[in-house]
């Protein structure tokens, strides 16, 4: 036992998800992150439930918890009432407390999460806007897509969803802002704007300040592709 | 002379009945079958000497002179007045509910396909498949691998069911040695998690069935099957020893089911304020001291009736309860 397991203890969705795991592979099994990945929800029980900061620290300064696509299979079958997933929740969270969540590549996707959907949230009130998917960022989404998104305006009116109005029908109005304050209050208490700091500050002290962490965004902008961006090795 | 009444005429309550008889009391032995025997007298071999279940059925059977036997009386409550019980209208001194268990309802675990594809089976149904000397698949053929999966309806929060049946390991080992020995061209595989061979004489049995006739223990618990095209299964475990998620497929899928409380034990619980444990099994007065006791004074517990228990142990028990009863009478 250690400070980080401590920490984690604390976390309410451990409280709700872990109890004695038995290592019986149920979850492992049918994850569907397993059969793609070096990943193994029982072995997240298993580091968990050893309570070994050693290895938890390894865990969550690695790609792993990332990995998990939260689907919660592994919580349907499990015979022991656990719920991996809702550990894995929690893994993440002491991962971006700690900034450890930038010492994996999937980790550092987090900047790009935050940025997008963190950021629609608090400014919107949505996780993804319409304009979000730019067609240089999906090829595979053809010329209709392109077409799309540059006349999306024009034709949502012609589909009578228009955008960015209150209290039009549609996924694309615009939230009345004593609703987005709400919205905000309830990110703020809960914690989540506190990780999403977090995750700005982690990821500009492993890259060595915050201009760093600009370069890391555009290069994700331009290539889409988070590994393109190199790390400067500390001296 | 006293009148004893026992619920439950398989192993646990004859053992009893021949016990009670022999020390002078009045005994009636109901079952609700329409002959004595329970589980017991409908199975094939049972570990761990491989023995034919009727000769136990028959043994006990020899014991039972003198004892009113009452078949096919469902016994669904006790009624109580003073001292006296009245059991399906019979008075009696002293009750032993002996009322066995039912084999978990494998449809409840609908991830593993029972009653939905061909050819998932319970031990149940294996266990007649080699009495008739008809292992097969639902077409007919002799399967070429055959899956048996530990703890079905048991160690499992999903079914409310959290303790172990007990059994169900040494079967899997017992049923694996009879498949390999009758059919060595076909495949066993076990998923087990852990192999609960307690008793005497079962942790060798587990030992032949490995080293005389390769039945191979993969450590897993089943988190589904699928039905292929040709009715075969493919079964999605995690190697937890190799620590990798793994596929298999094989052509007959048996759940060994674990044993679930009497349907009666409900409505006889209510009839007389009887008590029984999270496991929803009748709650003896003492773990240790007084486990053939309940709560009332005057009826009593023997066999599967208070938990999951081996042939052999459920006799032993309706002995020592029918020791208890003779005590308690004089
Ligand atoms: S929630 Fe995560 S760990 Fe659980 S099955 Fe889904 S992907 Fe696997
Ligand atoms: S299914 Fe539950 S008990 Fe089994 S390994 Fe996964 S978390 Fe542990
Ligand atoms: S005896 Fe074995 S198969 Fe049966 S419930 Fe216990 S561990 Fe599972």
């Amino acid at each position: 036992m250690g400070k980080l397991y401590d920490e984690l203890s604390k976390d309410i969705e451990i409280k709700h998800s872990m109890y004695a795991c038995m290592d019986c592979g149920t979850c492992t099994a049918l994850c569907a992150a397993a059969e793609f990945y070096d990943y193994s929800p029982r072995e997240v029980m298993d580091i968990v439930q050893s309570r070994d900061d050693e290895k938890i620290k390894e865990l969550i300064s690695s790609n792993k918890i990332w990995y998990c696509g939260q689907c919660l299979s592994c919580k349907q079958r499990c015979p022991r009432g656990n719920n991996p997933g809702g550990v894995i929740l929690a893994l993440r969270r002491l991962s971006e407390k700690t900034g450890l969540f930038a010492e994996s590549e999937k980790g550092r996707q987090q900047l790009i999460a935050k940025r997008l959907f963190g950021d629609n949230m608090l400014k919107r009130g949505y996780t993804l806007l319409a304009t979000n998917p730019i067609p240089s960022h999906f090829p595979e989404l053809g010329e209709d897509w392109e077409y799309y998104h540059e006349h999306i305006k024009e034709m949502r009116e012609w589909w009578g969803v228009p955008m960015d109005l209150e209290n039009s029908p549609g996924c694309h109005r615009m939230v009345p802002e004593k609703d987005m304050e709400e919205l905000r209050a309830i990110y703020k208490a809960t914690g989540a704007v506190d990780l999403m700091n977090k995750v700005e500050e982690g990821m500009a002290k492993k890259l060595g300040g915050k201009e760093e962490v600009e370069k890391f965004w555009q290069s994700y902008q331009d290539n889409v592709d988070s590994r393109l961006y190199k790390i400067k090795e500390k001296k | 002379m006293a009148n004893v009444t026992i619920i439950g005429g398989g192993v646990a309550g004859m053992a009893a009945a021949g016990v009670l008889t022999k020390r002078g009391h009045e005994v009636t032995l109901m079952e609700r079958d329409s002959k004595l025997g329970g589980h017991v007298g409908k199975w094939y071999k049972v570990f761990p000497d491989i023995t034919d279940a009727s000769e136990i059925v028959d043994e006990l059977k020899g014991d039972l002179n003198g004892v009113k036997i009452k078949t096919n009386a469902d016994v669904k409550e006790i009624e109580k007045s003073g001292k006296k019980f009245k059991v399906n209208g019979t008075s009696a001194d002293a009750v032993l509910i002996a009322a066995g268990f039912e084999p978990f309802d494998a449809t409840l675990k609908e991830e593993y396909g029972y009653g939905i594809y061909d050819n998932v089976v319970t031990s149940l149904e294996l266990d007649e498949m080699l009495k008739t000397g008809k292992l097969k698949t639902k077409d007919g053929k002799t399967p070429k691998s055959v899956g048996l999966v530990h703890c079905v309806g048991s160690r499992d929060e999903k079914v409310n069911n959290n303790y172990c049946s007990r059994v169900c390991c040494t079967n899997v080992i017992k049923s694996g040695i009879e498949i390999k020995e009758h059919y060595p061209g076909t495949d066993v595989f076990c998923f087990y998690m852990d192999v609960r061979a307690y008793g005497r004489g079962y942790e060798e049995l587990y030992r032949k069935s490995q080293e005389e006739c390769g039945v191979t223990f993969i450590r897993s618990r089943l988190s589904e099957a699928n039905e292929n095209a040709d009715k075969t299964l493919l079964l999605r475990v995690e190697d937890t020893l190799a620590g990798k998620p793994m596929k298999i497929n094989v052509d007959l899928l048996v759940l060994m089911v674990g044993m679930c409380p009497s349907v009666n034990a409900g409505s006889l619980k209510n009839s007389i304020g009887l008590e029984t444990g999270d496991d929803r099994f009748f709650k003896t007065k003492n773990k240790h001291s007084a486990n053939n006791e309940s709560n009332i004074p005057g009826v009593f517990y023997a066999g599967a009736t208070t938990g999951p228990k081996s042939i052999v142990e459920s006799i032993t028990d309706g002995r020592a309860a029918a020791a208890e009863i003779h005590s308690y009478l004089s």
